[in-house]
Parts: C-alpha cells; sequence; structure tokens
C-alpha cells in the first residue's frame, strides 16, 4: 500500500471515468490530461484503463509499504526518490519503505503517477474517478491509504522516452463549431476566433473560465446536453470551457468543442495562462 | 410517417458524437417522441456508446472517431422519417413520491404562501395534484429535470443562492420543481423535504427514474417521514405505456 503523508495542492485518484453514466447525471471524469495519462499506463504496460494519481500544480509526499515500479508523465516536476532527483516518463523501482517526495508542476499543470497494476481504490459505477457527490471524497487526503498489487517482476532495464512537454506550451487550441457559434453575428465570430484570451483564476477539474468577455445577443435557451471540451457563453459574456468534471447538461449558448487533442492541452494550463482558438472542420 | 413531425436538425458535435436537435418547443409529445427514436437509435446504428436526451434534442456518443458521417446522418434521417412514435409500447414508470411539508422540513413554505396568497394547506393541494413528466437527469446526480407545475406556484429563485440545501430538499425555482438529490448549494425555495433518496452511487441503477417516467408527489407526517428514511423505502410505482 501507499500512504500519503501530504496530500499536495489537489491531488486525486483517476481513470478513463464514467462514460455511459450521463443519464443519471453523472460527470464523465477521468483524467484531465488523457494523452499523459495514457503515456503513464503504457510505460508500465498497465491495463490502459488503470487508475493513477493525478497531481494538480504541487504533488504530494507519499511513502509505499510495499515494492513496485512507477512512472510519471505529464507537467515536469522535481521529484526527489528517497531524496535523489528521479526523471519523468521513465520506470522508477520503488523499494519497501521509500519515500517520495513531488515538488511543483513546471511548464504545465497536471503530473499524473501510475503504478504497477494500477491502483487498487474503490470502483463505483464501474470507475475509481474520484468526483463529489460520486466517491467518498474527490480527493486524496493525508493519511489516505492507497492499496497497490504485489509486484510480479523484476524490472530489467528502464526505458525512458522523450518528454513530449513542447505541446503543452503551444497556446493554440484546436476547436470546432459549437451548436449555437452560427447564430453569433459575423463580426462577434471573428473576434472569437482571432483574440488572445486569458485563463481565470476559476479553473478546476469541472471548468475553466476565460477572462475577455464576449458581448453578445444570444437569447436563452433550453438546459441542454453538453461535454468536456464545450465552450459555453454566458449572457453576461463570459466564456466558459468544460472540463472532465462538469455537469452532464447546461443552459447557455455552446458556442465551441474543443478537439480531444486540445482539451489535454488546456488540461496542462492555468490561471494567466493565455490562448487563442484555432477554428477547425471535420473532415 | 405521422403527421406533424418535428425538423430534425443533424449536427456534428465532436470528434465522436453527434446532436439531433428538434426544432419545436418542448411538450409532452416531443418527449416521448424523443424516447421513442432514442431507443429506435440503439437498436439500429452500430458502435453507440450512450445516447442522451433533452428537452429536445439526443447526443448520440460513438466508441470511435466518426469515419463515415454523411452516412450516418442519412441513415439517421431514413429512420426519422419512417418511425411513428405513437404506434410505440414502450414501458415507463409512474413513481409515488413521498414528501414532508411541515414547517421543520419546510424552511420556504410559509414565504410562498404570504407571496402567492395560498393557505399552506391550498399550497400542498397544487404541489401534489399535477403528474409531472420527467424529462432528463442532470445539474447534480439523481436531480430530474420535471415539467408540470402549477402555474399558480411559479415563483422565482432566491436572488442569492443558500451554500447548504439539504438532501431531499423539495423546490420550486421559477417554472420549476425539483428535489435535491444531495446537499449541495441552491437558490430554489423549499416547500418539503422527500425522505427518498434519488441519487445512490452504490447501486447498479444509482437513480431509480429515467427519461419518460412520470411522477407525482404525495403529503407525509414526520413520523412517516423518519420511517421511509431509516428504513430506505423505495418509492412505490405503476408501468405505464408511453
Amino acid at each position: 500500500m501507499i500512504e500519503i503523508l501530504n496530500s499536495g495542492w489537489y491531488t486525486s485518484i483517476q481513470d478513463q471515468g464514467r462514460m455511459g453514466m450521463q443519464e443519471y447525471g453523472i460527470p464523465y471524469s477521468g483524467a484531465m490530461d488523457m494523452n499523459s495519462f495514457n503515456w503513464a499506463n503504457k510505460l508500465l504496460n498497465n491495463p490502459l484503463n488503470a487508475a493513477l494519481l493525478e497531481m494538480t500544480i504541487k504533488g504530494p509526499k507519499l511513502k509505499f509499504h510495499i515494492e513496485t515500479i512507477i512512472v510519471f508523465t505529464g507537467a515536469q516536476m522535481d521529484i526527489k526518490h528517497n531524496g535523489n532527483k528521479a526523471s519523468l516518463y521513465s520506470p522508477i523501482l520503488i523499494k519497501k519503505n521509500d519515500v517520495l517526495e513531488c515538488g511543483a508542476c513546471k511548464e504545465g499543470c497536471r503530473t499524473y503517477m501510475s503504478v504497477l497494476g494500477g491502483l487498487q481504490t474503490e470502483r463505483i459505477l464501474s470507475s475509481r474517478s474520484q468526483c463529489d457527490h460520486i466517491t467518498k471524497s474527490g480527493h486524496i487526503n493525508k493519511n489516505t491509504i492507497l492499496q497497490i498489487k504485489k509486484k510480479s517482476f523484476e524490472l530489467n532495464k528502464g526505458v525512458t522516452l522523450k518528454s513530449p512537454l513542447p505541446s503543452y506550451i503551444t497556446k493554440e487550441i484546436e476547436v470546432f463549431k459549437g451548436p449555437e457559434f452560427d447564430l453569433l453575428e459575423s463580426v462577434t465570430q471573428l473576434k472569437i476566433v482571432t483574440q488572445t484570451f486569458t485563463i481565470s483564476h476559476l479553473n478546476n477539474r469541472m471548468a475553466y473560465q476565460l477572462e475577455e468577455k464576449i458581448i453578445h445577443k444570444l437569447p436563452e435557451m433550453w438546459t441542454t446536453a453538453v461535454l468536456p471540451g464545450t465552450v459555453q457563453l454566458t449572457p453576461s459574456g463570459t466564456l466558459i470551457v468544460l472540463m472532465r468534471d462538469a455537469q452532464v447538461t447546461g443552459g447557455y449558448p455552446r458556442i465551441l468543442q474543443l478537439s480531444n487533442h486540445a482539451l489535454n492541452i488546456l488540461a496542462q494550463k492555468s490561471t494567466r495562462n493565455v490562448l487563442h482558438f484555432k477554428l477547425k472542420s471535420f473532415e | 410517417m405521422s403527421q406533424g413531425k418535428s425538423f430534425l436538425r443533424i449536427f456534428q458535435y465532436s470528434e465522436t458524437s453527434i446532436l439531433l436537435e428538434l426544432k419545436a418547443e418542448p411538450k409532452l409529445d416531443l418527449l416521448n417522441e424523443l424516447v421513442v427514436f432514442k431507443n429506435l437509435l440503439y437498436s439500429n446504428l452500430s458502435g453507440i456508446k450512450q445516447i442522451t436526451l433533452s428537452y429536445k434534442s439526443l447526443l448520440l456518443q460513438f466508441s470511435n472517431p466518426l469515419k463515415k458521417y454523411k452516412n450516418l446522418k442519412e441513415e439517421i434521417l431514413k429512420l426519422y422519417s419512417s418511425f411513428d412514435s405513437s404506434k410505440s409500447t414502450i414501458k415507463s414508470k409512474h413513481w409515488n413520491i413521498p414528501v414532508c411539508y411541515e414547517s421543520k422540513y419546510a424552511p420556504d413554505l410559509s414565504i410562498l404562501s404570504e407571496h402567492l396568497k395560498l393557505s399552506h394547506h391550498q399550497l400542498i393541494k397544487l404541489h401534489t395534484k399535477p403528474i409531472y413528466q420527467i424529462y432528463f437527469i442532470g445539474f447534480l446526480p439523481g436531480f430530474l429535470y420535471l415539467e408540470g407545475l402549477d402555474a399558480k406556484l411559479y415563483y422565482p429563485r432566491k436572488k442569492s443562492p443558500k451554500l447548504k440545501v439539504s438532501k431531499g430538499a423539495v423546490g420550486i425555482g421559477g417554472r420549476q420543481s425539483g428535489i435535491y438529490p444531495n446537499q449541495s448549494p441552491g437558490g430554489w425555495n423549499i416547500i418539503g423535504t422527500s425522505p427518498t433518496s434519488m441519487f445512490d452511487p452504490n447501486l447498479k441503477q444509482p437513480c431509480f427514474a429515467k427519461s419518460g417516467d412520470t411522477l407525482s408527489f404525495y403529503s407525509i407526517s414526520e413520523t412517516t417521514f423518519k420511517k421511509i428514511r431509516k428504513n430506505r423505502i423505495p418509492p412505490n410505482f405503476r408501468e405505464i405505456i408511453l
């Protein structure tokens, strides 16, 4: 098992989430940056949906009570393994009583730590992803105990991958037209896809608000379906990008939809980071 | 083809999803049409992972990125023009939901009673009389979007939402009435509390109701409230045909 000595800024257990449960009003959840999530599991030859830790802004301090192998992916981070520097994208052999101290995220804001075989924490509605109202807690806490599987093989040779960091640095967020985009006046449409937006401090696993306002005359609408990556435009002109833990319905016009790739990139951005939307069409 | 079928807009929403939107005002026959069409799509289109329903649309999500969107669009249009929702034999359920309207469980009942110029008794009678249509679940896990509130009970939301509305609280917000499945912030005026569990993540089907079902409220005493909550008694229902 893994003991949490310090939970970091915001650390939660995530897998691919609860796709298929939305008719009950259950959020999708799952790792914010699916690309880094997939790499973390691939590097350990884990099942695709193995649960891992998603660390936000600053990572936790952990003590291992069992031998295992772990891998870090996502945003760069200073990691101390028993006081020695450890790298991302390379398997780390863990011995009993090892202590891992995770620092602050750099050039991104979410770092992932996968464990051989995946975390064996509670599974609710076919997912281990933590989410308020669904699991007991929305995140891990000090003294949380994470059960893991016994290590079943020896690590022969570590594989290191070149970190895919440059993709996070891009300011370009690829989007498709949302169902209500064509209701906007063409000058407003043009403004949205050409101007630069700043991420407000109101950003979390549910949604990211953007600071710059877009004045519009869109009418009110009936509550309707939304997805992670849907960009809503509120009556006061605020753009809200829905993220993985968003509600499954919403009443604001849906002006844009992020591509899967863009959603993963945005998940690595945080307060005061800037971005611009690049409009694409489906092939 | 049935008469008066609404115009169907088909829109690719994401790499893996398609939005079907009907140009019509939400009302009962539209909901039935959506429920029946949803079932038809599930059984006729391959690769569908999930279809979610809202007031006048269906969101179709597929397992893989859509490669043949045009073909899919034609197939959907063909299915839409050939189906007849009036011939449906889909079974739905009508749920009887107990509500305790006693003052301890109804913090805003007196305010509403005063402003709407209705006695507590009249207010409760108007709230328990209609058959509410369950459109879909959203906002919070297990939160039912209900239509059917008596116009005499329309009452605006609070200007500033309360930080804590208790689990099971039954409220009125504008033209809607609903039940808070969990303790959460909320701006509706609370006129009662239901002991029925609206959402339990430990169950395979975490919410008993679904789109197309109906619901009505009935008044219970505090003693009954406590008994139902303590013994987690599920609500009564009867089967109905859409």
